[in-house]
């Protein structure tokens, strides 16, 4: 079940529920000093027996740094995932990405 | 909270990305486009360089009886906007699609740096509109992906490095060619930076006046045949409008209190919009008569867009080049460098013509300095995060 509270949807075993946020959250985009969770990138995880799935987007499609922040989440999951769990990161251009996913201390931060 | 267990995985373990597409080409001939393309840049970018000194006055060591360097000098835009610029933008482009065809822009216009040096202008040069073209597809594939403001001016910014490679090809003048290269590289900052507004709270007017600046700047630049005094002014206003837009808008001006990485790139981002500013102001006195064309060109094309390259160059590189860098505050040095000899060569140069040669000299050793410490960031992140790491991460 999505839990509320969580900057995006989990659904998956309470146990894996914060290690896969502060490994999300450790992907950080440089030029705007925000993590992926922050900006709003993240569209939502799910665990399930044999497989992590994240769904997530990129503020812009001519970014050419989607594919290493791939690979960095990719990385990130992989070093607090359970052995033999598949891990796969999906990106999606829908719903496309707009600035009211922005975290409120990032808000803060960018003078909103 | 109960320990998770161990982590284990091996790197196999993670889905590959559906979005990556195979290729009809056989991996030789993939690595000899790709030998040819980094060629292509990187001579464009030295002989750019050696044809710009020889420009500002700058005696170069080397045999008397080379053609080169004489070609390098009468090609010192193309080798820079096309050459370097076009390709190196039109690599970063098609990493963004994630689809082999869209190297061909960037295959094309670095063969076409090449053809220039090689003696071959008109293959060069029309190398250069085919490359416009595919990139302009390539930036049609972005649009359908996301229909977006930033994305519509990209594609317009290939559209403008269309007009001017057209113009260059059917070989008109340096007034009617840059002015369309130069709207190729300012639209293509201005839709990036566009994009990263969004994550700012932004007054409503501002994309509406940012279409009308880059409108007048796109006038501008169709202008110089008919009404050259008018076109000028136009453009120059339009550059200087649109350095107060980004000086206003940008998130430079909250990330430049971040640290690190982040700060380093607003600095650079900032910098740069004083030199655009500059150029504006110079373009539109030149326009008028004042003898300083040489300082708007070089405000612009120095000042500003490499202060971009140089402020992205440790964000794209590990992305395009899949090497990865160590930031340190060492990175400041090559920028400063770059802006002090700027000042020398556009500011105390424009009155004594030996300290314009020298502030030129001074702009190559900041651009080698800034090449060396990209080199020296590569190994040090290798040093401390080792191959291991590096195999991970490739």
């Amino acid at each position: 079940m999505p839990l509320l509270d969580a900057p995006f949807p989990y659904a998956g075993p309470e146990a894996l529920r914060q290690p896969v946020i502060d490994a999300l959250t450790r992907v950080v985009d440089p030029e705007v000093a925000l993590s992926i969770v922050d900006v709003g990138l993240v569209y939502g995880v799910t665990v399930t027996g044999e497989k992590l799935h994240v769904l997530m987007t990129m503020t812009s499609a001519a970014c050419p740094v989607a594919g290493l922040i791939v690979e960095e989440v990719e990385n990130e999951l992989d070093a607090i995932a359970p052995p033999g769990l598949l891990i796969q990161v999906e990106m999606t251009w829908e719903p496309p990405w707009s600035p009211e996913r922005i975290s409120a201390h990032s808000r803060r931060f960018m003078g909103w | 909270m109960k320990p998770l267990p161990a982590p284990a995985g091996p790197a196999s373990r993670i889905a590959p990305q559906p979005d990556a597409r195979r290729s009809a080409l056989t991996p030789r001939t993939l690595a000899a486009l790709r030998l040819l393309m980094l060629a292509g840049v990187a001579l464009s970018l030295l002989a750019g360089i050696a044809g710009g000194l020889t420009r500002a006055g700058v005696a170069l060591p080397g045999s008397p009886d080379a053609l080169w360097p004489g070609r390098a000098a009468l090609a010192h835009a193309a080798l820079m906007m096309s050459g370097f610029l076009g390709t190196v933008i039109g690599i970063e482009r098609a990493v963004a699609v994630k689809r082999r065809a869209a190297f061909a822009a960037p295959v094309a216009s670095s063969l076409g740096g090449l053809c220039l040096l090689l003696g071959h202008a008109a293959a060069g040069a029309w190398l250069g509109v085919a490359a416009a073209i595919a990139f302009m597809g390539v930036n049609a594939v972005v649009v359908q992906r996301q229909r977006a403001a930033h994305t519509w001016l990209l594609l317009a910014g290939a559209g403008a490095w269309l007009a001017g490679n057209l113009l260059f090809a059917l070989g008109l003048g340096s007034a009617e060619v840059l002015p369309w290269w130069f709207a190729f590289l300012v639209m293509t900052v201005a839709a990036e930076r566009l994009e990263m507004t969004r994550l700012m709270r932004r007054r409503p007017a501002a994309q509406g006046l940012l279409y009308a600046v880059l409108a007048a700047l796109l006038l501008g630049a169709a202008m110089p045949a008919l009404a050259p005094v008018a076109g000028g002014a136009l453009y120059g206003a339009a550059l200087t409008l649109l350095a107060l837009w980004l000086a206003v808008f940008d998130i430079a001006r909250r990330t430049v209190f971040a640290h690190g990485l982040s700060r380093y790139m607003a600095v650079c981002l900032l910098g740069g919009y004083v030199w655009l500013a500059v150029a504006g102001a110079a373009w539109a006195l030149a326009a008028f008569g004042m003898p300083v064309r040489n300082v708007a060109l070089h405000a612009l094309g120095l000042g500003f867009i490499v202060s971009m390259v140089m402020g992205h160059a440790p964000v794209i590189l590990p992305a395009v080049a899949r090497v990865k860098l160590q930031f340190g505050a060492f990175f400041y040095v090559p920028l400063a460098a770059l802006h002090a000899s700027l000042v020398l060569r556009l500011g105390f140069g424009t009155l004594d013509p030996s300290l314009r040669a020298t502030g030129a000299l001074l702009n190559a050793a900041a651009l080698a300095l800034f090449a060396a410490t990209v080199l020296g960031a590569a190994l040090a992140w290798r040093l401390r995060h080792g191959a291991a790491s590096l195999r991970k991460t490739s």
